[in-house]
């Protein structure tokens, strides 16, 4: 518990870092944006309320290649399928055992339908598999999302067999 | 006999359909009226491409048949002297023998193409009695460079530009009503953000970049408000941010959906937008007015998205029907919905042009995408970038 809780510490004395460092890149800090919201609900979703709303590793992360698959989904499904529940757990073991990390889960569909629903997608896709990872026991300081929508297919064909291939959320751990 | 009244049914219902269609295309170009050009006179380079450009803008107008004899006739000339165009434009009643347009105009030479689309926006106001679309602008998407970045062009086509070189992903393009600015969302920090162009100057400033993802950025009709989608809360949701006080208001929930391209109907009391709090992967159009009352406006199809209500309360939108994205048009208080983009391939991403009888949008050829000018009214689309690269997410400048 008590070791738990300086993890915790260190996570935040990280964060506090990242948002000094982001000042340097970014002029201003635009965390708050002067936006004040309304609906009572800040910080349930992409990333906590704990980094004030900066995004995690923002001009200071390193990407680390953790080797972690990337989840596939069904046709317009944000749903986290049995079969590729494996893949969110081995994310969340690699987390577990690598303290000091944090993992952007990118979001990404296939070629049909609008560019703006295929965004919205993306990110539901990216939730799914936050949700998953923070019900694994994963702490939200340590997961954002990102949605790609169909700007970023893996596959170039356009094909189901691509199509399928380009449907995914991508595991990008950063330390 | 039998066989006969079987027969004489095929043949009358063969004929009840033909005709049908054949009235349609009678009364669409019956609704045209004839205008003739052949007598206007030009000199010099600029001169032709003014001249050039004046007859295509009004072929293309939609409003006017070129035949002889004519209605109405265009006369004058159009000089390029020392790189000054002056133009000398007289429009003639035949019928009445009256003339209902008669002005000199001049500019400087490197600004043929643009006069040209002033000066017949000045014709089809003449004769017609309303604003024309061809001194109109666009803004799109193109990917020529190898990185997706926004640019703008006439309502022709022509006078392509660049506006960004972000060298990245630039999405969702939406002019201001007022047409001096430009929303779009990018990825020029590694995230989706929405930025605001200044579109004389050029400037840029950031509008939002909350976590997750900021996209669809659409300034309401009385420029105060901006509709958005984020997902700072979990899901994707509609918000509405005031530019005065900064408020950030809430309009969806729905956690089990998403939500994406929300537009503002004329008078900014409702808006439209995409959901598929109906099932994942049956994205359709819904309407919410002030009090927050949501309804749903599309039934079929397997999907409908990319809505755009136009200043004639009407809202475009692209369907997947049979294999095919179409566009279509409804109207939100009877519900009436009609296709308005042939079959011949997919049409998607409408932006309704400030006559409410065209349409740009996007038209599939290959694996990319052009930017055509569709008419609501029957006459053949019109491509408007043929460009290489792929052209997408068209939004047409009101003003």
């Amino acid at each position: 518990m008590n070791t738990r809780f300086a993890v915790s510490m260190i996570l935040v004395g990280a964060m506090a870092f990242s948002m000094t460092g982001c000042k340097g890149l970014f002029g201003k800090k635009k965390s708050s944006e002067g936006l004040t919201d309304v609906s009572g609900m800040t910080g349930q979703g992409g990333l906590d309320v704990q980094n004030g709303g900066t995004r995690i590793g923002e001009g200071v992360g390193q990407v680390v290649n953790a080797q972690l698959s990337a989840v596939q989904f069904a046709f317009d499904s944000a749903l986290v399928d049995d079969t590729e529940r494996a893949k969110t757990e081995a994310a969340a073991s690699y987390l577990k055992a690598n303290a000091g990390t944090f993992v952007t889960l990118e979001g990404h569909c296939d070629e049909r339908g609008s560019a703006e629903y295929n965004m919205s997608l993306g990110e539901r896709r990216a939730q799914a598999v936050r949700t998953y990872l923070m019900n694994l026991g994963i702490d939200s300081t340590r997961i954002q999302t990102k949605s790609f929508g169909f700007e970023k297919p893996k596959d170039p064909g356009h094909d189901e067999k691509a199509w399928s291939i380009n449907r995914r959320v991508e595991f990008v751990v950063m330390k | 006999m039998k066989t006969i009244l079987c027969y004489s049914l095929v043949a009358l219902t063969l004929a009840s359909t033909a005709p049908a269609q054949e009235v349609r295309v009678i009364k669409a170009s019956g609704s045209k009226t004839s205008l003739d050009l052949s007598a206007y006179g030009a000199a010099g380079a600029n001169g032709f491409v003014f001249r050039q450009t004046l007859t295509s803008d009004l072929e293309h107008c939609g409003w006017f048949s070129m035949i002889r004899p004519a209605t109405f006739t265009v006369t004058g000339s159009c000089h390029d002297n020392a790189g000054t165009l002056t133009v000398d434009c007289q429009v003639l009643n035949v019928l009445k023998s009256s003339a209902v347009l008669s002005k000199t105009y001049t500019d400087s030479s490197a600004n043929a193409r643009q006069l040209a689309h002033k000066v017949a926006d000045d014709i089809i106001m003449a004769i017609k009695g309303f604003r024309g679309i061809c001194s109109g602008r666009i803004v799109m998407i193109g990917n020529g460079t190898g990185n997706k970045e926004l640019y703008t062009c006439d309502a022709d086509g022509g006078n392509l530009r660049q506006l960004t070189h972000d060298k990245s992903i630039s999405l969702a393009p939406r002019w201001s009503p007022d047409g001096s600015k430009i929303v779009y969302t990018s990825f020029l920090k590694g995230f989706a953000d929405i930025y605001m162009i200044e579109a004389a100057s050029g400037k840029r400033s950031v509008v939002s970049r909350s976590p997750g993802i900021n996209m669809a950025g659409a300034i309401s009709p009385g420029g105060g408000e901006m509709l958005m989608v984020l997902s700072k809360d979990g899901n994707p949701e509609v918000y509405s941010k005031s530019f005065g006080s900064g408020q950030l208001t809430r309009l969806t929930r729905t956690p089990r959906a998403g939500e994406a391209s929300p537009t503002w109907s004329p008078d900014g009391s409702q808006i439209a937008y995409v959901s598929d709090m109906a099932g994942a992967g049956s994205p359709n159009l819904y309407i919410m007015d002030r009090s927050g009352t949501s309804r749903r406006l599309t039934s079929r199809g397997k999907e409908n998205i990319d809505p755009d209500w136009g200043a004639n309360n009407l809202i475009a939108f692209s369907s997947r029907r049979g294999g095919l994205y179409s566009i279509f048009v409804i109207n939100p208080a009877t519900m009436e919905e009609r296709q308005v983009s042939p079959s011949d391939a997919s049409y998607e991403d409408p932006s309704w042009a400030s006559d409410g009888r065209h349409l740009v949008c996007t038209k599939r050829e290959g694996h990319g995408t052009r930017i055509y000018l569709l008419d609501t009214m029957g006459d053949a689309p019109v491509c408007l970038t043929p460009y290489s690269g792929s052209w997408s997410a068209p939004s047409w400048c009101a003003k």
